[in-house]
């Protein structure tokens, strides 16, 4: 066991060196260190998050970030929270992989006195100091009240699930659901396309062979929105059909509306630069509210030049 | 040299036990194959019955049969009088008959107690008396001359020790009936000598003992009766007084065969050029702090001489062989000559290029690749001669394995056929095919009869003739010492690594070569 | 005549009935396989879907990828070994032919063979790092997976490689999908083959050619059937291993070009798992894992059978958690046909 703490401290220590190192600017003065803890820098939206976090925290030198990735391993997660701790960092912001094995190392950080900002996913409990993140239900009610207005009520949709064993997919479905309860919007075809383009792609080709008029795609993320395009030019019906996908980075999804790939997409938001503001008050001794829901954009062809609306309540 | 004396006992003592065993109208085919016709077998308690015939003649299905293997079309099977038949080789084991197979059933990842258990273990009430196991286990081995460590694992062991311990395992099972497939075909002398003595006393206990064997001069020292089969009839069974060695074979073969196998009409080989030459040829062990496999052998072996390489069990006659073929390569020191030009043995493939074919003494795990049929077989060690610019031209290939399988008598239905399905004897000529297609000048040659049918070995033999009259030179080795004496121009005998004695032709004789190989005081020709 | 075509030879030739010889041949056995799913497509339709070409086509093209991988992977595992390398080492290269083709602006005629080149290195290390060491293929193939994984990530910086190219200044400009792209992803013969299929069955071709009639593959069978008495019989195995593995990374890479021009993208984390279907597609077909039998006419069969399978539970909008339990009673019965009683 000792060699195996070993060997994740000195990795993760390592990596984050790496990190460091690559970071562009060391603040002059470095007043305060915040360690951030990433589940899993595998999946872009998260890079985008710690892009989020360096961009917010470099306009303001008296914060350095130390970024860990935890490669989506819950003990390694663990171990970046007790790192962070012993090394007295004066603030974290941590977003877990899953809720259950990081709810006491949260809590114990908070009891030795180091507030924690708590991001995206949720952690048990109410030991944590803020918790900042997107309602992915709303985003899939507001998708739904899109698409009804789009279509004028009625049409047949296709819906590209993601991870259905996931919160996020099962809220962006519930969601939208919701949105489009009491129209005469019917749901032609929906599969579990796992976040994938690959396989949103295949399981748009399906569709396209069983029905013959299909009037608008939702998908759960981008590029599965993306895969079900392109399987829709290869078919050459895309130009009868409209693409709704979900995640707004600002060079997949916003540029696919930009370049009429898709119709609209709706923002899921990281967060990164909002936790660098709660987290700037914290420091500086200010009260901060125990749960921050960050809204939402929506991105249309009409809008996305001007970035976008705001939407939800 | 003193042998373990095997007696027949007392004919009246035989005649008056009920026949142990008693197979009647036994008859077994598979599809339109008839392996068995009408096949009649008993044994008596306290009896070496052995079973006789050239491979393929239906003695292992008969023995199959028994073992509970396969369920005959006709025929009834006795024991002890009563009428019973065997669905299952357990069944066939609590009914007190085991046999010990020529391919070992042992499992090598695990201990010599467990395995000679296997399958009977002692529990209770599921748990393991593995004290209980080791101590039968270690008396079983005792009564074989066998000191080993039960609980080590049986493939550390060489194959000649392997072999012991499944006859051990035969015994532990307290069987009545055992039945020995080739036992002594990796044993050397002094364990066949333990094999024969533990047999007496297996007959002093009123087992009875089914023996299966090619050699000879086996049969005639521990054989009470013999029984022939051919191509799945019985032909003959009598007492061992009754049948002499040329009505025996005779019996087998349904035809004379020649007595001697060398060929007097090869010119003497000295004046010859030297093919193979070696001095202070030395080969470590794979691990340290054993003796050398092989310590500084100085040999000469010349166009068209055949020189035997005689050696018990650790003697390094093998070794030698493998490492002049390039196998043991970084742990060779020495220098050796091919043709008279150095010669550095570091790999298999280098080997075969300067014209030296290795044929070892186990064609199923070194000598063929079972699932590739024979043709491919015959063709791997010349692999490039039948793929001009990489293509491979299969018409070539088959027209060389054809007329490689025609020299060398090749019984098969067709060459596309995998070489799984094929006789032990046939099978060990798709080996020899292989090399006689790489044109090889110096041959070194494993135990090339082993496993073989009668009929088979004479054309192996007219084999290495026509071998030494073009001229090759072949180093040969093999426990038959008949065979060893019949076909060497000169032995070289070995004992633990190194060479202790040189005999001619003229002056070898079996007893000489045993006491050199035992470590006797070398007993050298002048 | 072609190795996997060697069948036992029944012993009575005249009693057995045809059907029971044809069972031992395997070609024989996977085709029946894949017949016994197309009658499953046949009656689940989909709303007649499944009569459709398109579907067809499109079942090849989505296949096409892990079919191109168990090209590579067969010849692997005739060797009696296993690659579990190849879904890395597509992702590897299809960063690789997203940045050297979108960011970089390079001509196919040389990103290509470039790409080619990568992963074939990687094959050809894990392969010489095998023979040299003699370490189990697993264990070795398994480190190459991370690795490789690791250098796509590390290649593209984590993101996917994409038409949108960061600038100095930390804005994005777009640029368009290079030709390339599209030309791969396109179709032929008037829509009714894809570029992809194509490519892959240019693989098929390519192995069997490889397997079936050349020195080389008739070493590859002597090694996987034998390996002790392969290099007794002066067969060079050392490199005949270190070929082995260097033509799956080899296809790992025409995967990964395909992969890329399929979304338009090049995703480190692409390929994940990939190799694990393509040693199921290598062994539905009926090639032996224990090497040294089988061959490519399986895993074509192979890649159809679980193609089709996937299709089948698409177009009928099958939820997923019913596909996998589907899926696994599928593949059983599947290889339950396949059975050899010798």
């Amino acid at each position: 066991m000792k060699a195996r703490t070993r060997t994740i401290i000195s990795m993760s220590g390592l990596f984050a060196l790496c990190l460091t190192v690559g970071c562009e600017r060391t603040p002059h003065e470095k007043v305060f260190t915040i360690g951030m803890s990433q589940c899993n820098l595998g999946e872009p939206w998260r890079v985008q998050m710690n892009a989020d976090v360096k961009n917010a925290a470099d306009k303001h030198p008296n914060i350095k970030v130390i970024f860990k990735d935890a490669q989506n391993d819950t003990l390694k997660q663990r171990a970046h929270i007790e790192e962070f701790v012993s090394a007295g960092v004066g603030l974290i912001i941590i977003s877990p992989k899953e809720a259950a094995p990081l709810t006491e190392p949260v809590a114990k950080a908070v009891d030795a006195g180091i507030p924690v900002i708590v991001l995206d996913r949720r952690v048990l409990g109410d030991k944590y100091t803020c918790f900042i993140g997107a309602d992915n239900k709303l985003i899939g009610r507001e998708a739904g009240k899109w698409i009804v207005k789009k279509l004028g009520g009625q049409g047949k949709v296709v819906e590209l699930k993601g991870l259905m064993t996931s919160t996020p997919g099962q809220d962006r479905h519930t969601g939208f659901r919701a949105g489009i309860e009491g129209s005469q919007i019917e749901v032609i075809f929906e599969a579990d396309m796992k976040w994938l383009e690959p396989d949103a792609r295949k399981e748009m080709e399906s569709a396209l062979a069983r029905f013959d008029e299909i009037d608008l795609v939702y998908a759960h993320n981008d590029p599965g929105a993306h895969g079900a395009y392109l399987a829709a030019k290869a078919a050459g019906r895309e130009t009868d059909i409209m693409f709704v996908g979900i995640d707004a980075l600002p060079h997949e999804g916003v540029m696919y509306v930009k370049q009429g790939i898709l119709d609209a997409t709706l923002q899921y938001p990281t967060g990164g630069a909002e936790a660098i503001d709660i987290a700037l008050k914290i420091l500086n001794g200010e009260e901060v509210p125990k749960e921050i829901t960050l809204g939402s954009r929506i991105f249309t062809t009409e809008n996305v030049e001007a970035g976008g609306e705001l939407i939800g309540s | 040299m003193a042998t373990a004396s095997v007696q027949a006992r007392p004919e009246q003592q035989q005649a008056e036990n009920h026949p142990l065993l008693r197979m009647t109208g036994i008859s077994k085919s598979f599809g339109a194959i008839r392996a068995l016709k009408q096949v009649d077998f008993d044994l008596r308690a306290g009896e070496v019955h052995v079973l006789a015939g050239e491979n393929g003649a239906g003695k292992s299905t008969l023995i199959k049969i028994l073992g509970g293997v396969h369920q005959p079309d006709e025929g009834r099977i006795h024991l002890r009088g009563r009428l019973l038949r065997f669905h299952s080789p357990r069944e066939a084991v609590a009914q007190g008959v085991a046999i010990i197979h020529q391919e070992l059933s042992l499992v090598p990842a695990m201990s010599i107690a467990d395995n000679i258990f296997l399958g009977h273990e002692h529990t209770t009430g599921g748990w393991l008396r593995h004290q209980d196991q080791r101590q039968q286990a270690g008396r079983a081995l005792k009564r074989l001359g066998l000191t080993a460590d039960v609980r080590q694992t049986v493939g550390t062991f060489p194959i000649a020790t392997q072999q012991l311990i499944e006859i051990a395992k035969a015994l532990a099972l307290e069987a009545e009936i055992i039945v020995m497939d080739e036992p002594t075909s990796a044993l050397r002398e002094p364990e066949v000598e333990r094999l024969f003595a533990c047999i007496h006393d297996l007959k002093v206990r009123d087992c009875g003992i089914i023996y299966i064997t090619h050699k000879l001069e086996e049969v005639y020292h521990i054989a009470d009766r013999i029984t022939v089969l051919r191509d799945g009839d019985h032909i003959i069974t009598a007492r061992v007084a009754e049948l002499p060695a040329a009505a025996l074979i005779r019996s087998m073969v349904g035809r004379d065969l020649p007595e001697s196998a060398r060929d007097a009409t090869v010119p003497a080989p000295s004046g010859r050029q030297v093919r193979l030459a070696a001095q202070g040829f030395s080969v470590q062990a794979s691990r340290r702090g054993l003796r050398p496999l092989v310590e500084g052998v100085s040999l000469e072996v010349r166009a068209g001489e055949i020189v035997g390489l005689a050696g018990l069990a650790g003697s390094g006659n093998s070794d030698l062989l493998s490492a002049l073929f390039g196998v043991h390569r970084g742990r060779v020191a020495g220098r050796a000559w091919i043709d008279g030009r150095p010669y550095r043995p570091t790999s298999p493939r280098a080997a075969i290029r300067r014209g030296i074919a290795l044929v070892t003494n186990d064609r199923q795990r070194t000598g063929l690749v079972l699932g590739m049929n024979i043709a491919a077989n015959m063709t791997l060690a010349s692999v490039a001669r039948v793929s001009p610019a990489g293509w491979l031209d299969f018409a070539h290939e088959m027209q060389l394995a054809e007329r490689v399988a025609g020299d060398l008598d090749l019984r098969a239905a067709s060459l596309t056929q995998p070489v799984a399905t094929l006789s032990g004897g046939n099978q060990q000529k798709v080996v020899l095919g292989k090399w006689l297609n790489a044109q090889p000048r110096v041959l070194l040659l494993d135990e090339p009869t082993r496993g073989v049918d009668v009929g088979a070995k004479q054309e192996i033999y007219q084999l290495m003739n026509r071998w030494s009259r073009a001229g090759h030179a072949i180093l040969l080795i093999t426990s038959e010492l008949p065979e060893l004496l019949m076909m060497s121009d000169r032995i070289i005998v070995m004992h633990r690594g190194k060479v202790v004695a040189e005999f001619d032709r003229a002056q070898a004789t079996q007893e000489r070569i045993l006491h050199a190989a035992m470590g006797g005081a070398a007993a050298s020709s002048e | 005549m072609s190795d996997e075509l060697k069948s036992i030879p029944s012993l009575s030739p005249a009693h057995a009935a045809w059907w029971r010889e044809a069972l031992r041949n395997p070609v024989f056995t996977a085709a029946a396989a894949f017949g016994l799913v197309l009658v499953l497509g046949l009656i689940f339709s989909g709303d007649g879907a499944f009569y459709k070409w398109g579907t067809h086509r499109d079942a090849l093209r989505q296949a096409s990828v892990y079919g191109i991988l168990a090209c590579g992977m067969t010849v692997v595992i005739i060797s009696a070994g296993i690659d579990l390398s190849v879904g890395s080492v597509l992702a590897l290269v299809a960063v690789s032919f997203s940045i050297l083709s979108i960011h970089w602006g390079w001509s196919p005629w040389v990103a290509i063979p470039a790409c080619l080149a990568v992963g074939t290195a990687c094959g050809a290390v894990t392969g010489g790092i095998i023979a040299r060491f003699a370490i189990q293929p697993f264990i070795v193939t398994l480190s190459m997976m991370v690795f490789a994984r690791g250098m796509a990530k590390y290649v593209s910086g984590g993101m996917k490689v994409s038409t949108a190219v960061q600038g100095a200044d930390g804005t994005y400009s777009y640029v368009d999908v290079p030709e390339i792209f599209r030309l791969i992803d396109s179709r032929l013969l008037g829509e009714n083959l894809s570029v992809v299929s194509l490519i892959f069955l240019a693989c098929v071709v390519i192995s069997w050619i490889g397997l079936s009639r050349l020195r080389w593959g008739r070493y590859i069978y002597a090694i996987g059937g034998n390996e002790a008495a392969a290099r007794l019989s002066g067969v060079p195995v050392g490199a005949m291993k270190v070929a082995a593995y260097g033509l799956a990374g080899l296809f790992a890479a025409v995967a990964g070009i395909c992969q890329a021009a399929q979304e338009q993208q090049g995703d480190p984390e692409a390929g994940i798992a990939y190799e694990l279907s393509a040693i199921a597609i290598v062994v539905i077909g009926g090639t032996n894992l224990m090497g040294g039998r089988g061959g490519i006419g399986l895993t074509l069969l192979g890649t159809l059978i679980i193609g089709y399978i996937e299709k089948i539970l698409s177009i009928n909008a099958v939820p997923e958690a019913n596909r996998l339990m589907l899926t696994g009673v599928i593949i059983v019965a599947a290889v339950l046909i396949q059975r050899r009683r010798v």
